[in-house]
């Protein structure tokens, strides 16, 4: 196509709207459909469960022969996503995607690879060495930054409170979780050492 | 599998793709040594993993694996060279200059091409960008009908991609995901056959197959009726598939029918002729028999859907041929 496939990604939009309960959304960012935001709910029973997580989308020309470009813009402690700029090991987003597959069914992927790491293809050659040798560090350390990262204003409201509660003034308890990237232990120990 | 003519199958095998030049990415391929080494170091200490942001010191980057955006970039510049040398359906040639890529080669090919040269005298080249069967099948099927102005095949094909169409929705597909593909191939079938008018020329013909918006589409729409046809003959399919693969047939229709690039052998075959009802021959060229042999028998196989129209079938004028060579389609003449 010359120009972008709207006609398409239309549609897609339409059905991810009206299928609520999947778990997924897009919504679009400015007038061009060619930016999207999509997010995916933490999977149940893993590390990530409770966080809402980002993910930048970007269509080309190309679309649906090319796959989305999509990167987490959340931050995410996983094998297979780069815990410094969100990029994403998935072999559906490079050489097995496929016209067949949809903005949508490529945000399921990527809540499925949240459900099953495969530190044996990595993106994030750290993480994968931690879920290999220290799954429990794994663990820690994915659910520590779903927490700080992945819950929005309403887990640190919660911790915010939390801090409230110990006696410290809401602005200082904000500002020291904020710089312990949301986690209350490492907050207080900034609290305390200043 | 399909039914067999009196010439011996010859088992194709997927792997033996020379033509699938676009590098995958293994496991580990972007794990250097120092990459682990800086593992050891910071695996241990938890501290260091522990979120951070601000300070930005507990954010390790790893090693740079190439970002998905260079990997597509390498990806495209590969078929943009691939694209530079040959269009995805070249022009029809005389059997001579498939001998002349041979000139100095292989004395069995060369044997066997004079032999080819007895039934065969033209070819018309595809591309090896892993969709050629497709392409290749989809030229050969609409050249035919231009040729032959066969009225009774338009209803149909009609019917036959109806009746896709319904099964991929059974399969749990969403139609405008297959809509659009389904609707540029039944365009270039209505060119060719045309309820009134005039048929498009062979010329005009050549050029929408050389366009990537109505070539690659109609592939798209190829392998979802193949795809289609795997799942919903499973049971029939399986055990082919696991010859092949180590994959359930729902999974080696993700990756090796539905991605565009993954190359066909008999399974996408035998599921896009029988889902059509169209026959098509596969004359094989390789390197099997010796050039003295005075027998020397060029191989073949002939893939016929029970529900094929006659004018289709073998031994009829209709017969859709393909040459394969190792890794690759081409469309190939009678005399």
């Amino acid at each position: 196509m010359a120009q972008l496939d709207v006609n398409r990604i239309q549609k897609e939009l339409v059905e991810i709207e009206r299928d609520k309960n999947s778990g997924v959304s897009v919504t679009i960012i400015g007038g061009q459909l060619s930016r999207l935001t999509g997010t995916i709910k933490g999977p149940i029973g893993t590390p990530y469960e409770g966080g809402i997580f980002v993910v930048d989308i970007t269509l080309t020309k190309s679309y649906p022969f090319e796959p989305p470009k999509m990167t987490f813009k959340t931050k995410v402690w996983h094998p297979n996503v780069s815990s410094a700029n969100g990029a994403i090991c998935l072999d559906i987003l490079k050489d097995q995607w496929s016209p067949a597959l949809t903005l949508k069914t490529a945000l399921l992927s990527l809540q499925a690879l949240l459900s099953t790491p495969e530190p044996d293809d990595p993106q994030d050659a750290v993480v994968a060495q931690q879920y290999l040798r220290n799954y429990q560090d794994y663990v820690t350390t994915a659910r520590n930054w779903t927490n700080a990262f992945a819950t929005g204003d309403r887990g640190l409201q919660e911790k915010v409170a939390k801090l409230v509660e110990m006696g410290i003034p809401a602005e200082a308890a904000q500002a020291a979780l904020e710089k312990a990237g949301g986690d209350e232990n490492a907050a207080l120990e900034v609290l305390f050492s200043s | 599998m399909a039914s067999e003519s009196g010439a011996t199958a010859v088992v194709l095998d997927p792997k033996s793709d020379m033509q699938s030049s676009v590098p995958k990415l293994g496991a580990n391929s972007s794990l250097s040594e120092e990459g682990l080494e800086l593992n050891d170091g910071t695996g241990e200490g938890e501290e260091s993993v522990q979120p951070n942001v601000d300070q930005g010191v507990a954010v390790p980057a790893g090693p740079a694996r190439p970002a998905d955006d260079e990997i597509l970039l390498q990806e495209n510049s590969i078929k943009a060279e691939e694209a530079g040398k040959m269009e995805f359906i070249g022009d029809k040639e005389p059997l001579s200059a498939l001998a002349a890529e041979y000139e100095r080669g292989n004395e069995v090919f060369k044997a066997k091409i004079q032999k080819l040269g007895e039934t065969y005298g033209s070819i018309r080249r595809t591309r090896g960008d892993g969709n050629c069967f497709f392409r290749g099948f989809m030229f050969a099927y609409l050249e035919r009908l231009l040729h032959s102005q066969d009225k009774t095949e338009l209803p149909r094909m009609r019917d036959r991609i109806e009746r896709c169409k319904q099964e991929l929705i059974a399969i749990g597909y969403t139609p405008f995901t297959f809509e659009d593909f389904l609707e540029i191939f039944m365009d270039q079938l209505e060119s060719v056959l045309p309820e009134e008018g005039q048929p498009i020329s062979l010329s005009e013909l050549e050029v929408r197959c050389r366009d990537p918006n109505v070539s690659n589409w109609a592939v798209m729409f190829f392998r979802f009726v193949t795809s289609a046809e795997v799942q919903r003959r499973a049971e029939f399919f399986e055990p082919f598939i696991l010859g092949l693969t180590n994959l359930d047939v729902k999974k080696f229709c993700q990756t090796s029918v539905e991605p565009m690039g993954e190359e066909s052998d008999h399974v996408h075959i035998t599921a896009l002729t029988d889902a059509l009802g169209i026959p098509v021959r596969i004359v094989y060229l390789d390197r099997s028999g010796g050039a003295s042999d005075d027998a020397l028998e060029i191989n073949h196989h002939d893939f016929v859907p029970e529900s094929a129209p006659e004018s289709f079938k073998p031994d009829t004028s209709g017969l859709l041929t393909l040459l394969y060579r190792p890794g690759h389609y081409d469309i190939l003449y009678s005399l």
